[in-house]
């Protein structure tokens, strides 16, 4: 388990980097699928199997595709190389360094786990074992529907907005300039 | 097992400072997105990580709707970037700021 979580740790990350670092667009897309990827592995990891396949068919599949059929059909150019030197760049660098090291701190020994490993809310009672028992989509459609229900429908509604900007956005105007 | 515990929460982190700064340095609106996209999962991954380890359901129910939320402003975004690009204008953030003006 150490193993595969290296693994798809380091290609997350590598992924991760190629998004910021890459000076074409489509490898900054195709960086963004590879972290995608690797973070459906960890999902696995974390006993959230329905939640990796979602990822990878929404996130791999359906968003990823919507961002390359836009990349194919403005094709922007290649960008000019970051410059390491550049006060932007020099300052988001060590802010992003910074805030990796101060949470690897605080998940080390930090606020969240005592000294004993515990944390401090106790343990809930869906371990892996009874999620599994009960049925992973089942557990999580039963507290989408009970307990999380308004977060539930408020997303349906925000799905509904987007669709409908969406369409007036992508109407054709003369009047744009 | 609280062992990976802290290897998953740093690796979330470095996803969100990454898309953090891609967001600060990067000029084309689209990789300016797909950062967006990666410091949602980057907060995703440390949801499901934390329902994970205390054993709850929480986590997995909001990630499920952060992705929901990612695809809809990666829509209503998408959109947003052709309709500017229509316009005839450089696909460049630096250079849409007539808005501020």
């Amino acid at each position: 388990m150490t193993v595969i979580f290296g693994i798809a740790a380091v290609m997350a990350f590598l992924g991760a980097a190629g998004v910021v670092l890459s000076r074409r667009t489509i490898y900054s897309a195709l960086s963004l699928v590879t972290n995608m990827i690797a973070l459906a592995v960890l999902f696995l990891l974390l006993d959230a199997q329905f939640l990796a396949a979602v990822q990878i068919i929404v996130y791999a599949g359906a968003v990823m595709v919507l961002f390359v059929f836009i990349i194919a059909l403005l094709a922007p150019g290649a960008e000019e190389r970051l410059r390491p030197l550049e006060l932007r760049v020099l300052v988001g660098g060590i802010a992003a360094v910074g805030f990796t090291l101060l949470v690897a701190r605080l998940a080390l020994n930090g606020i969240t786990v005592s000294a004993s490993g515990q944390f401090h809310g106790g343990l809930g009672p869906f371990s892996p074992q009874a999620v599994n028992a009960h049925g992973q989509v089942q557990t999580l459609g039963e507290q989408l529907f009970t307990t999380f229900l308004l977060p539930f429908e408020v997303t349906s509604v925000l799905l509904l907005v987007a669709a409908v900007g969406a369409v007036y956005l992508s109407r054709h105007r003369r009047t744009v300039r | 097992m609280t062992d990976l515990f802290p290897g998953f929460l740093t690796l979330s982190a470095a996803m969100f400072a990454l898309g953090a700064l891609g967001v600060m340095v990067r000029r084309n609106p689209l990789v300016v997105f797909m950062s967006i996209e990666l410091m949602l999962n980057g907060g995703n991954l440390a949801l499901v990580t934390y329902a994970r380890y205390t054993q709850t359901m929480a986590g997995q129910v909001f990630a499920l709707i952060v992705i929901a939320v990612a695809a809809s402003e990666v829509v209503v975004g998408l959109a947003l970037i052709t309709l500017v690009y229509r316009s005839g204008r450089h696909l460049d953030v630096d250079e849409l700021s007539e808005m501020s003006e």
